[in-house]
């Protein structure tokens, strides 16, 4: 089994080095297939692997020694579990996915080769963070996914806006990575080791506080990744990069690093429910919070990542309440319909010579039959319709809250449902309905290459299937690693009335959402002027407040640091220090003035001084000295 | 040969610098690279015969020269300063081979060489004379390339260098002077050897003083808070070449000296002085990656890059614990490999452009694809990405003193944050947006020399970041030995508690045998 | 009244000391080397007086080898001043600052 582990593992590798060599050499379609093929390799090995851990086995390789100093020692260590091999179904399913239709996506880019190179260097770096035996060897991953979103984000490099926003998630991550490294640390010095396994059969060893704070800080380290509030704002910005990396980093594989986390460490995480609950409300909050502000953006891109942010709370809530395998399973099911949305966004966009704002299309969906057909059947697994793919995790979450008696929680999963709903279908409203306000601006929109199409199948049946298939044989599975509750509603009128409940929520929503913006879009001035408009589409000001607080005052600091502390103290103090040392010889070199007597006159009075000096110090000497005796 | 081979790497460039006079000035370059390139490789065969597993010196040479004062020629080496001679080695043939000044080469190719004398000696030295001997000198190579090859600011840049860096080492000069005196004192006999100074226990209050005396000399060198300022001048002034050496190597003897000097000879003084240093040292990291962030200089950028860089080397060695320490010294090579190649880099821009101003720049990326990727790898090597040599030293040093400090571990550790916020800003302000001026757009991607110097060190970037054993475990056993050293000299409670004792077995934890 | 070594060492001092200020205060440089001379003589003075009251003549000794050096010492210096005073027709002191710093 080990040579599959290792197949999947670095076929991504492989393809990424290869195709850097063509980095900077002609578009050839040849590395796209290459990066394609050898991602497929990657795809059915850890198919293979899957049927392997379904049948109870699990696989663990310890490949090198990386580290060895002192205690500590960390190998490249590698587990396939019942954990890493759903992640890694996901990661190489989507990726592969959005490696195929990338070919037809970045077909006219000048940088093809280059964004193979990048996109399979990141899914390397993701099967690391998922694959790794121990929390360095995650870390790695974390930071190397962490580089190739830099890398992709910032792939239009001469866009200003492009490189900001690289520079910006790459930044905010590091924030987060602190974190995490000092909860790795914590770990260390308390446990001594940073394999998974040896951490985790000893963590409720340890003292409480200890086990809270390493909670803490490894959670900030995924709040980070996982672009969680107050660390968010680098997710929007983010989508600046191409759609396929949108689709594969930002939604699907990246973002979830950070529930994968939470999920991994759920022996850490057990221990200390206050914590659990607190992640639980972050991520309740975070839900609403990145809902309101889709309802109001109007930037195609914008929205989906807000939907994405908002749906990365619901796996939040479900991991810090200790439901770990509904966490994972709506990772896994939101890492379907979402990438696909993102894939149908890519179609628009080409079809619309990358225009975003959804206000300036319109009744696409004669011209673009099929991506409106995908992006509608992914809206709708998104919204939590059954018997698609959403309904099954997010219901679940919502049941977990229930059953958990976090009502609160529930009330704003609830509320944050509808708004899903809603803003995704005025979003495929706005596109496919309506009338056709892009011809205004002289756009003929086409339909994407058929190939791309295609691509895009198995996602579109992944979103309808995931949650209704893969449930019982998911659960069979995950629940020999990770605590295995079901979280069922006793009470059957309750769970009849809630289900039909939240369905009927769901769909008046998408009903409302279809009426106000299917047919002529009417903009209310006053709506938009007022205050809590303003608010939601300035994202609550809080990348404006980021900037004033603390980009600028930074900016300020270190400017004053160089011109006003380092040149005009530290340095003056050492310049100074030298120039009285010259200035005292400037002044007494008068001294030395060739004339013999008063030469003679400065010779009597050093006498003289050294003559007292020694006087006195003989007599001071003296004086201590028999004093001691 | 084996028994003499630290001599023949000391004096073996030296000779060749002298019989270098007598070479025509066309063949200079080739005469260089051919010495420089044996000593590397005399180097090499160095790491191949060291026995790795052996804690203590190695390839020891006596000769007396003082004998009245106890003063010997005495050289030897360990896993800490083995890496670093190689690192001195490979980069003069480094420099030599990407050198691309035209203005007397010759000289510079000898002062090269006689440079080189001087950064093995130092680092070979177990005897404080000697030692100092090599320390000041080093000084002399390094004036007479900022003041000859330098910019236009040369002749105040070299002088501040000296002057500064100068006066510290006098200060070091008293307390090695004191040293044997105490020595004597406590013995009968006059010894400067390194080795016989570790067997002394010295009185606290001693330490101190002799600790601070020693710090003086060593914290101008590193260069440390608030003694740093001769770094930025040195650097803005000297020619690549010297910003390359000074970075890479000379930088480091501070550092070394600390773990070779302070460490073992001062325990109870080190711990005593453990905290204000680590202030000291995250004063470095967070101010001198604030003041990167602000200039306007790519260069400026990359030298106060490396006192931020130096900070977390100066904490990794106050850890105390193997761990710390090992990390503090693997730092040192990672430092000197990516600060050596980042100055080559912006070497390169400067010959094409004869500019080392960011907003001259923009866009580069797609002019220059080539220096952008190896820039971007060595940026991403500097601000410590899992990988890269450098994380690795990074990772080690804040691992370390977090057994130490959990508060101050926090702070220092903004190192990750404010290196990626001064790095990216200013690789983006180079290499990305637009190309907007006239005569960027025809610049020439790296060419065959230059490629030559830089490969090799992205190689060893990512090569030991990978893979960091080969070096990693030779210098763990040699700070073992200085550890337990520590551990067994120290007399306050309090340096008792914070070295740790190695002989005593499983005492960390009970989960050890699950590796 | 008996000679003691106080007394001795008391003119030495005096002596010292109007060596010392005509050293300081004269001009002229053949005074100056009458000044020098006085020095001389009052530490030969100590030296011979203590030398005595010790029993120990190394200091006597030493007295003899001032005087032969001071003696050598006013040779060398007389003849310079007699060539400085050929070329300027002066010997005064503040005329010689070719030393200047």
């Amino acid at each position: 089994m080990e040579i599959y582990l290792y197949t999947a593992l670095f076929s991504p590798l492989v393809g990424s080095l290869i195709t850097a060599l063509f980095g900077a050499s002609r578009k050839t379609y040849f590395t796209g297939i290459l990066a394609s093929g050898l991602l497929f390799a990657s795809f059915v090995s850890s198919l293979i692997l899957l049927t392997y851990v379904m049948a109870g086995h699990t696989v663990h390789v310890e490949m090198m020694t990386w580290i060895a100093t002192g205690d500590l020692y960390i190998p490249f260590g590698f587990v396939v579990d019942q954990v890493s091999v759903t992640m890694m179904m996901v990661v190489t399913t989507v990726s592969t996915v959005v490696h195929i239709y990338s070919i037809g996506y970045m077909s006219h880019d000048k940088g093809f080769n280059r964004f193979f190179s990048y996109l399979s260097a990141f899914v390397f770096s993701m099967m690391v963070l998922v694959m790794s035996d121990n929390f360095l060897g995650l870390f790695i991953g974390w930071e190397g996914v962490g580089l190739c979103s830099w890398l992709l984000i910032g792939f239009w490099y001469h866009k200003e806006s492009a490189t900001w926003a690289a520079n910006e998630a790459f930044i905010m991550n590091r924030i987060a990575d602190l974190a995490m490294l000092i909860g790795i640390f914590m770990i260390y010095w308390n446990l001594g080791s940073l394999q998974y396994d040896v951490v985790f059969a000893h963590i409720s060893s340890l003292p409480m506080p200890i086990i809270t704070w390493i909670g803490i800080f490894l959670f900030i380290g995924a709040m980070g990744k996982s672009a969680q509030f107050p660390l968010h704002t680098w997710l929007a910005d983010a989508m600046e990069g191409p759609t396929p990396v949108s689709a594969l980093i930002h939604a699907a594989t990246m973002v979830t690093a950070g529930v994968y986390l939470v999920v991994r460490a759920n022996p850490i995480y057990s221990e200390i429910p206050d914590v659990g609950n607190a992640i639980a409300s972050l991520g309740a909050f975070v839900a609403m919070f990145a809902a309101t502000m889709a309802l109001v953006n109007r930037d195609m891109k914008r929205i989906i990542a807000y939907s994405t942010l908002s749906q990365l709370g619901y796996m939040f809530v479900a991991a810090g309440l200790g439901a770990y395998w509904v966490a994972l399973f709506h990772l896994m099911a939101h890492a379907f319909f979402k990438a696909l949305l993102f894939l149908g966004a890519g179609n628009v966009m080409h079809a619309m010579h990358d225009e975003l704002d959804p206000f300036k299309m319109g009744g696409l969906k004669t011209s673009m039959k099929w991506t409106w057909i995908l992006m509608t059947l992914a809206s709708v697994a998104l919204a939590g319709i059954y018997p698609l793919a959403g309904f099954f995790s997010k219901d679940l979450i919502l049941e977990v809250a229930f059953v958990e008696q976090h009502y609160i929680l529930y009330t704003v999963l609830l509320l944050t449902a509808g708004m899903t709903a809603f803003y995704s279908f005025r979003l495929v409203a706005l596109i496919f309905h309506g009338d056709k306000r892009h011809l205004e601006h002289g756009i003929h929109p086409h339909e994407a290459y058929t190939f791309m199409l295609y691509a895009m199948a198995p996602l579109a049946i992944l979103a309808v299937i995931a949650g209704m298939v893969f449930k019982t044989p998911y659960y069979q599975m995950v629940t020999q690693l990770l605590p295995a509750v079901q979280y069922h509603i006793h009470n059957h009128t309750t769970f009849w009335i809630m289900t039909i409940g939240t369905q009927l929520f769901v769909i008046l929503a998408i009903a409302y959402a279809y009426k106000k913006y299917a047919k002529a879009v009417k903009v209310d001035k006053k709506v938009e002027s007022g205050f809590f408009y303003q608010l939601l589409y300035n994202q609550y000001y809080i990348p404006k407040i980021y900037d004033e607080v603390f980009s600028k005052p930074y900016l300020q600091l270190s400017k004053l640091a160089w011109k006003q502390i380092d040149l005009r103290i530290v340095d003056a103090t050492v310049d100074g220090i030298a120039n009285i040392i010259y200035q005292t010889g400037e002044k007494t070199h008068t001294m030395q003035d060739g004339n013999l007597s008063s030469m003679l006159r400065w010779m009597v009075i050093g006498v003289v001084v050294l003559l007292v000096l020694a006087v006195a110090f003989t007599a001071g000497y003296n004086a201590v000295n028999l004093r001691a005796m | 040969m084996q028994e003499h081979i630290l001599s023949i790497l000391i004096f073996f460039p030296a000779l060749a610098a002298m019989l270098g006079f007598v070479v025509h000035k066309d063949s200079a370059k080739a005469y260089g690279i051919t010495v420089a390139g044996i000593e590397f490789f005399l180097s090499l065969w160095l790491w191949h015969i060291y026995d790795p597993m052996t804690s203590g010196m190695q390839f020891m040479e006596m000769a007396p020269l003082v004998s009245a004062f106890g003063i010997n020629y005495m050289v030897g080496i360990d896993g800490i300063s083995l890496f670093i001679i190689i690192l001195s080695a490979f980069f003069t043939l480094i420099g030599i081979l990407s050198l691309t000044e035209t203005r007397r080469v010759k000289d510079l190719i000898l002062t090269l060489l006689f440079l080189e004398m001087t950064m093995i000696g130092v680092f070979s030295a177990l005897d404080a004379i000697v030692f100092y001997v090599f320390w000041e000198l080093s000084l002399v190579p390094m004036l007479y390339i900022i003041g000859a090859w330098g910019g236009p600011l040369r002749i105040y840049a070299s002088v501040k260098f000296f002057l500064y860096t100068f006066t510290g080492s006098l200060v070091m000069l008293v307390g090695m002077l004191f040293m044997a005196y105490f020595y004597y004192q406590a013995t009968g006999q006059w010894s400067f050897s390194l080795l016989e100074w570790y067997r002394l226990i010295l009185p606290v209050n001693y330490q101190m003083w002799l600790f601070a005396a020693f710090f003086l000399g060593f914290a101008i060198k590193v260069p440390m808070f608030p003694f740093h300022t001769w770094l930025p001048y040195a650097h803005g002034q000297a020619p690549t070449i010297g910003s390359v050496i000074l970075a890479a190597i000379l930088l480091k003897m501070g550092t070394y000296a600390f773990v070779r000097f302070s460490l073992p000879l001062f325990p109870d003084a080190t711990v005593a002085f453990m905290f204000p240093i680590a202030i000291l040292a995250i004063i470095m990291i967070i101010y001198g990656a604030m003041v990167a962030y602000a200039q306007e200089d790519i260069k400026q950028v990359v030298a106060y890059s490396s006192i931020s860089h130096m900070g977390v080397i100066i904490l990794g060695t106050f850890a105390l614990n193997v761990e710390g320490i090992s990390g503090s010294v693997f730092l040192m090579i990672a430092h000197g490999v990516v600060s050596g190649a980042l100055f080559l880099l912006v070497g390169v821009i400067y010959d094409r452009r004869h500019t080392k101003l960011m907003s001259e720049f923009g866009g580069l990326a797609s002019v220059m694809p080539r220096y952008a990727t190896i820039f971007g790898i060595m940026m991403m090597a500097s601000v410590g990405l899992p990988l890269t040599i450098n994380f690795v030293g990074e990772f080690l040093s804040l691992l370390g003193f977090y057994k130490q400090s959990h508060s101050y571990t926090l702070v220092a550790g903004t190192a990750i944050i404010v290196g990626a916020i001064y790095m990216l800003s200013a690789y983006k302000k180079a290499f990305f947006g637009p190309v907007t001026k006239e005569e960027n757009k025809h610049l020439k991607d790296l060419n065959k020399t230059e490629l030559y110097g830089l490969v090799p060190l992205v190689v060893i970037a990512i090569w030991l970041g990978v893979y960091p054993k080969p070096v990693l475990e030779p210098i763990n056993n040699s700070v073992e030995a200085i550890v337990q050293l520590m551990h067994d000299k120290a007399q306050t409670p309090e340096a008792q508690k914070r070295i740790p004792n190695l002989a005593k077995t499983g005492t960390m934890n009970s989960v050890q045998e699950a590796h | 009244m008996e000679l003691t070594l106080n007394h001795y060492l008391v003119l030495s001092a005096v002596l010292f000391a109007i060596g010392l200020i005509g050293v300081m205060r004269r001009k002229n440089l053949l005074m100056l080397f009458f000044a020098t001379e006085i020095l001389l003589n009052a530490v030969n003075v100590g030296m011979a007086a203590i030398s005595h009251y010790r029993g120990d003549y190394t200091g006597q000794m030493f007295a003899f080898f001032i005087i032969a050096i001071a003696a050598s010492e006013v040779a060398v210096g007389l003849g310079l001043l007699i060539v400085w005073y050929k070329r300027t027709g002066k010997i005064d002191l503040d005329q010689m600052t070719s030393m200047r710093g």
